[in-house]
């Protein structure tokens, strides 16, 4: 008797399994050829010296380069200044505004929804042209406005310099990235629980102990998600690199990504580029693993 | 709605809420009117905020190029993503919600893990598997490596645990095989999930640039983003010209976005509680 | 389920059309273009190539030609997806930096045999038939070859007096100091300075031209074995434009490309290009008159850059195409009727003598022609070119936002450069 329902229930497991599969199929195809084969690949060959003639095995050369390569080392740190900078800036800055936002009526809320929701459907490119447009040195309205407000005297190159160049960058991320979070951030008000803020507010709670003690734990979930995808896009941060600065000048707003490709486009070295393909990865886990950690202890799944 | 208080934080606030969303709105605005103005207003020393002279000289030029085809093939490419993500994302998401297999945690820590993995990582080996497979400079290389990625799969997880159990075994009783069971209860029931998932895909698509990038190449195969690129490149100040590409790329997806914007706000919002 | 089958066998088939699309008697062959050939009347990129791909179509009616034009800007970077992706053009219309590059990484096919003894007598030139090859294949077919040199803009230079420097006589050739001066009269006159464009690497030709002759150094030594402009000559030179650019004479280009520059100096902003030649006067025009004068150089005596237009086969494993492709290129360059007609609309002399001259009368390309004794020696074929080619924009760079001093900068590019010897 108990060995029958033991092999029933196994048969049942065998054909879930198998159904399972067959649903599954569709995604772990895309997934397997798209993305698992092509990483395999590029850990494989970044162990190679690869170029457009060659194909020779070279150890961890390639990795013992990077970190003499100080355009790399350079872009790195870029890298990370543009995470670092953007990730609590985005975050602060699109809960603030989702906090204002969230107080106004239907109609104001909408419309501010949308003003910052508007860069990022504008499209990427499109918000890049555009900016190279306004930070222009001899056609831009920046350097026209501000030479009429008299703060600058003489037109200023703000993509071609170094003490600039990387705040730009930062400017026109920050407006793509804060569209999706204030939308999320404004959801997620709205989960709040009434009762408890007003409840706190008679029991005589500041505003301030209001916001850490009840709304912050209720929108953590939001947050720690603002905040890896945020890390995520800032790390992929590309098209505004290539066409405003090119990583220049002098390396200033080069990334690993931008480093990355310049290595496989401008001087075909997809061997090395695919080393840095790896360390990014990488870092990339890394970070997301770190913010899982701080922040994710707290919250259920 | 809340209680119109108005301390002076609350009207610093405002005042500062509605001065930065001037630097949002304004790139927006400076397309538009750039695309409209002439040559000779483009390169005045004195900016016209306004256009003077609404001028369609800008679209004569940018209609030189394929531009009609370059817009078609950037919604090609989003709207076939976005099916095919879908699709693959809800079959996948909902037997790893509501089934157990051998494997099963496995597999999903695998999307996980992959999912902060930007497809640049992998960019030269993607190129070389693309073109092995006779595809590279075809919409399909722009298409197919972006269904890869796991983050569908991932909302959809999410969103099928919700599902009743009671309500496929009741689907079963009744004599449904897997798939019907699939298509007539689950599909239904996951339908915002559909939706967040479709806009997410969409706009992801439509913004992807580095894909495409090493992807297409021929000029009749560029997306509207790397043909407005292109132009950058071959025109490099000719702003006015550059603005009306970036204006035919942008225009219809915000006036998408500006009439169904609630849907695509709750759609948004959806995705990431449940993600 | 039927959706899915459905999909899944859309895609087979589009994938399974465009492998056997091309199963006919035809011959397709693509062809990439630069702006090189003017167009006529301002028309789009690529027109004037239909017409001549039309003419070789009525000719060879078994085989089509498709047409694809590209930028300086982003088509490197397309050739080199292109050729990952295994979507290389049959045809490229180039100069020998890339094509050079491309025959040494074996994507080619050797076009030793349009080579023949006829051709060769009738380039009659060493450099110019060196510059088509790696020292041991012809990579690249040339149709015609021309200077770079400085374009100034009339109006400016006569209304801020800086005209009175120009040397408008015999060859034009004026000295480092006479163009200090006139410097000086455009900032005066509230001009701005020309621009060291250093935002990426096409145009730099422009740059390297420049700075190589203020004091008369040289990008690469005789023997072609090293990249030399670390000299003390160089290291002045760098020197000086740095203290022009802080004084406001010149403009730092960091952020801007060569692209940029020519289009800045056509729309009126910078007063000179020197990144000018034939092909961007055919496909800039501008309201104003232009001036050509050579680079300026201490001792007057220029050693001028200059291009070779010229076209190279890829090897994409198919012999047909190779052909058809051997066959357009020869068309293209020695085609009774089309061969002086697209030599002209490069706007750039012809590299086989029997052509004649092509510009009776022209007092431009008379002038462009005295240019022709100036050349300097041809580098763009050495060992390393794209590797420095990259290091050299980058070193401006660093020297005009100052995050290196000269010399460091320099030994950096040099070691950098020089590393491809090495190898």
């Amino acid at each position: 008797m108990s060995t029958n329902i033991f092999a029933r229930e196994h048969k049942i497991q065998a054909q879930q399994t198998r159904v399972s599969y067959y649903f599954l199929l569709p995604a772990l195809l895309f997934f397997v050829v798209f993305v698992a084969l092509p990483m395999g690949m590029g850990v494989y060959t970044s162990f190679f010296k690869y170029t457009m003639s060659e194909f020779k095995f070279i150890g961890i050369d390639n990795y013992l380069n990077l970190f003499k390569d100080e355009i790399f080392v350079r872009s790195v740190k870029n890298t990370l200044i543009i995470v670092v900078g953007s990730v609590p800036i985005v975050t602060i800055f699109s809960l603030w505004l989702a906090t204002i936002i969230y107080n106004m009526n239907s109609f104001s809320r909408s419309f501010f929804r949308a003003v910052y929701y508007l860069p990022v459907v504008t499209g990427s490119v499109a918000v890049v042209v555009v900016w190279k447009w306004i930070f222009d040195r001899y056609y831009g309205i920046l350097n026209f406005v501000l030479q009429g407000l008299g703060i600058i005297n003489k037109n200023v190159a703000w993509l071609g310099q170094v003490d600039t160049a990387i705040w730009c960058i930062l400017t026109i991320l920050l407006t793509t990235s804060v569209g999706q979070p204030i939308v999320l951030y404004v959801a997620s008000l709205g989960n709040i629980d009434r009762s408890l803020t007003e409840a706190a507010e008679v029991d005589g709670a500041t505003s301030f102990q209001v916001f850490w003690r009840i709304k912050w734990p209720t929108i953590m979930p939001t947050t720690l998600y603002v905040v890896v995808i945020t890390t995520i896009n800032s790390f992929q941060c590309f098209a505004l690199i290539q066409l405003l600065t090119n990583g220049g000048p002098a390396f200033s707003t080069s990334t690993v990504m931008f480093y990355l490709y310049h290595n496989a486009f401008k001087l075909f070295e997809y061997g090395y580029a695919n080393a840095m393909g790896v360390v990014l990865a990488i870092l990339i886990g890394v970070f997301s693993a770190l913010q899982f950690k701080v922040m994710g202890n707290k919250i259920d799944y | 709605m809340d209680k119109a208080k108005l301390t002076p934080y609350r009207l610093i606030s405002t005042l500062l809420l509605v001065a930065v969303s001037l630097t949002f709105i304004f790139p927006f605005y400076w397309i538009i009117t750039g695309a409209f103005k002439t040559r000779d207003a483009i390169m005045a020393k004195i900016p016209e905020f306004f256009p003077s002279v609404w001028s369609m000289e800008n679209f004569d030029k940018l209609f030189i190029n394929p531009a009609w085809q370059w817009f078609a093939n950037a919604v090609i490419v989003s709207f076939a993503s976005m099916i095919l993500v879908c699709l693959t994302a809800s079959m996948a998401g909902y037997v790893l919600a509501k089934k157990r297999f051998a494997g099963r945690a496995l597999l999903f820590s695998m999307f996980v893990a992959a999912m902060a993995l930007p497809k640049q990582v992998v960019l030269v080996p993607l190129v070389n598997l693309v073109s092995s497979m006779n595809m590279h400079d075809t919409l399909w290389a722009a298409i197919l490596p972006s269904v890869g990625w796991p983050f569908g799969i991932f909302l959809m997880k999410q969103f099928a645990e919700g599902i009743p159990g009671s309500l496929m075994e009741a689907s079963r009783i009744d004599g449904a095989n897997e798939w019907q069971t699939f298509v007539q209860i689950v599909v239904p029931m996951l339908k915002p999930a559909f939706g967040a998932l479709a806009i997410f895909t969409f706009i992801n698509t439509w913004n992807d640039y580095f894909l495409q990038l090493v992807m297409l190449v021929k000029r009749s195969n560029l997306t509207i983003s790397l043909g407005v690129a292109t132009l950058q490149g071959e025109y490099s100040t000719d702003y006015g010209l550059i603005m009306a590409g970036a204006a035919l790329g942008a225009v219809p997806i915000v006036a998408i976005f500006v009439a169904f914007q609630n849907a695509f706000t709750q759609g948004i919002a959806l995705g990431a509680v449940k993600g | 389920m039927k959706k899915l089958l459905a999909l899944v066998l859309t895609m087979i088939m589009v994938l399974s059309m465009a492998s056997f699309a091309v199963a006919e008697g035809t011959t397709t062959v693509t062809w990439w273009v630069f702006p090189t050939f003017g167009q006529p009347d301002g028309a789009a990129p690529g027109t004037y190539e239909r017409t001549i791909a039309d003419a070789f179509e009525a000719k060879f009616p078994n085989i089509k030609v498709e047409i694809e034009t590209i930028d300086f800007q982003n088509g490197p970077d397309k050739l080199i997806s292109a050729i990952e992706g295994g979507t290389a053009p049959d045809v490229l219309f180039d100069a020998p930096g890339r094509i050079i590059e491309y025959g040494k990484n074996g994507k080619l096919v050797s076009l030793d045999d349009l080579f023949t003894d006829e051709f060769k007598a009738d380039v009659a030139s060493e450099d110019l038939l060196g510059a088509c090859s790696d020292g041991t294949t012809y990579w690249m077919y040339p149709i015609s070859s021309s200077p770079f040199f400085m374009s100034l803009n009339k109006d400016k230079f006569e209304s801020s007096g800086a005209i009175e420097f120009v040397n408008l006589e015999g060859d034009r050739t004026w000295s480092t100091e006479d163009f200090l001066k006139a410097l000086d009269k455009l900032n005066e006159a509230g001009e701005l300075g020309g621009s060291v464009y250093c935002g990426g690497q096409g145009g730099d030709q422009g740059t390297r031209a420049f700075v190589a002759n203020l004091y008369g150094a040289r990008i690469a030594n005789e023997a072609k074995d090293s990249y030399t402009i670390g000299s003390d000559e160089g290291v002045k030179a760098l020197g000086l434009i740095k203290e022009l650019v802080d004084a406001g004479k010149l403009e730092a280009g960091t952020d801007i490309v060569a692209g940029d520059e020519i289009k800045l100096y056509v729309q009126g902003i910078l007063p000179y290009s020197i990144c000018w030649g034939t092909s961007a006067a055919a496909n800039n025009p501008t309201d104003f008159e232009k001036i050509s004068v050579p680079f300026p150089s201490d001792d007057s005596v220029p050693e001028l850059e200059y291009l070779v237009n010229g076209f190279c086969v890829f090897n994409n494993n198919d012999d047909a195409r190779a052909n058809a492709a051997k066959e357009l290129i020869k068309f293209i360059c020695d085609d009774e009727e089309f061969g002086p007609k697209n030599v002209l609309a490069t706007g750039a002399f012809p590299v086989r003598t029997s052509f004649g001259n092509l510009y009776e009368g022209n007092p431009e390309y008379e002038l462009l022609s005295a240019f022709t004794k100036y050349y300097g020696p041809y580098y763009n074929t050495m060992d390393g070119f794209a590797n420095m080619r990259f290091e050299w924009w980058n070193m401006l760079q660093s020297i005009l936002v100052g995050t290196k001093d000269i010399p460091t900068a320099v030994a950096d590019y040099t070691t950098n450069s020089n590393a491809a010897f090495a190898k």
